[in-house]
């Protein structure tokens, strides 16, 4: 492949401002085939709702409000922040035919389509009924959702990381470096840079002299 | 838990499919010193080597200064390690394993190069009161714009030199009414932009009548 095509596949994808996103991501080819460079399209208003009030987290246990599958509850797959999007699992689904090829319709699957967040719901864990959320603050200081209607607090969904690394399981190789040693603390302030302290402690001895030289 | 970035696998030292072939023939494979640009024989052949998280700058913070730099030179080794491996995949055709390692290692550098940077500038304002190790000046070069200018190290005066004498650190006459056609061209897109934003504010009002004026 073209260096130049090569790195800007590798770089940040940039996209105009004016950009309709959908649920494809952007540097996919069904994306690029639908938002093509240079199309303008009608723009979508999207209430706005600041980072540190959004409630609903991947994983969460929600349930639909309006719609076809209304009253129905399920785990949120997909969060689409710049469309206020949620894609649920399994639920709120059409059907279509995907790899079509020549004379074969392809198969027939069901695909799911975004909710909007005003008619989703946070499910309370205790009683399984939807409830308004709000974030507050725990007497340690930790910043939860609590859901209006009952006042319990709705935890967060534990979700995998993407190395499917699991902490509590985690053993160090041999190149890794211990708990104890990471936190060990050898730091004493001194008033010696680095390379003073270096050389004092390598028995490095510099006798010469810098020259003068003009800085301008 | 912090631990350094860990091994990658020398997977790709020789030929993928000769390995298996040679295993018989020679057991001992002879570097001649360059052991250390090459993973653990364990990790040869796996497609995944798993590696722990990078330092992080809290807890660089905590260590001497004689740490640090051993620091810096072990995972520089293990850049380079790392860099040899990425090449070889190159060279074979295949996957590097873990190609997360390089960017632990680089971001764990970068850290290691703050917390360094950090104590220099601390001690730096004790002792003279600059907060920069290296002089400069504010300079207005010859479109106008004002810029810190980094002076650079030279052996002879300013006045001796000719490639110095030759820059211009003014803005000259004539260059006045391009300087007052760039500023109104930026005031014109700053009131374009705030007339633009008012509408699309009102525009998401009268849709969503509800919603916080949000930090725009």
């Amino acid at each position: 492949m073209r260096l130049t095509a090569l790195l800007s596949m590798a770089a940040k994808v940039v996209v105009p401002k004016d950009y309709r996103f959908g649920t494809n991501r952007p540097w996919t080819a069904a994306a690029k085939r639908l938002n093509t460079a240079g199309k303008k399209r009608r723009k979508v208003f999207v209430e706005p709702i600041a980072a540190e009030d959004w409630s609903v987290l991947k994983g969460d246990m929600v349930e639909i409000l309006s719609g076809k599958d209304k009253g129905k509850q399920g785990r949120v797959n997909q969060v689409f922040r710049h469309r206020n999007w949620v894609m649920l699992q399994g639920l709120n689904t059409h059907f279509r035919y995907i790899g079509k090829t020549g004379e074969t319709r392809g198969s027939y699957v069901a695909s799911e389509a975004p909710l909007l967040l005003k008619d989703i719901a946070l499910v309370d864990p205790s009683d399984r009924k939807p409830t308004e959320v709000e974030w507050k603050f725990t007497e340690e200081g930790e910043r939860v959702r609590v859901s209006l209607r009952t006042g319990r607090i709705i935890p967060k969904p534990v979700v995998e990381r993407r190395d499917g690394i699991v902490p509590e399981q985690w053993k160090d190789g041999p190149k890794d470096t211990s708990p104890e040693d990471t936190l060990e603390k050898t730091y004493a302030p001194s008033l010696k840079t680095l390379e003073e302290e270096v050389m004092e402690k390598m028995g490095i001895v510099e006798n010469r002299r810098h020259k003068g030289s003009y800085w301008y | 838990m912090g631990e350094r970035p860990p091994l990658a696998a020398l997977s790709l030292c020789s030929p993928v499919s000769a390995v298996s072939q040679c295993r018989a023939l020679h057991t001992t494979v002879s570097r001649r010193g360059l052991d250390q640009f090459f993973d653990h024989p364990e990790n040869w052949g796996e497609t995944n080597v798993k590696s722990g998280a990078p330092w992080t700058a809290k807890q660089l913070r905590t260590k001497s200064n004689e740490d640090l730099h051993k620091l810096w030179y072990v995972l520089l080794k293990e850049k380079n390690m790392l860099l040899t491996l990425e090449q070889e995949a190159k060279r074979q055709r295949l996957q590097m394993p873990s190609p997360e390692r390089l960017k632990k290692v680089s971001r764990s550098m970068v850290r290691v190069e703050t917390v360094v940077k950090e104590r220099e500038t601390a001690l730096r304002l004790l002792q003279t009161g600059q907060e920069k190790g290296r002089p400069g000046a504010w300079r207005r070069n010859m479109f106008g714009y004002a810029y810190w200018y980094r002076y650079k190290e030279y052996a002879i005066p300013w006045y001796m030199n000719k490639r110095y004498k030759r820059k211009r650190f003014f803005t000259p006459k004539f260059v006045q009414p391009h300087i007052r056609l760039r500023l109104e061209k930026h005031l014109r897109e700053k009131a374009r932009s705030a007339t633009l934003q008012r509408g699309t504010r009102s525009k998401l009002k009268e849709k969503f009548p509800q919603m916080k004026v949000s930090a725009s």
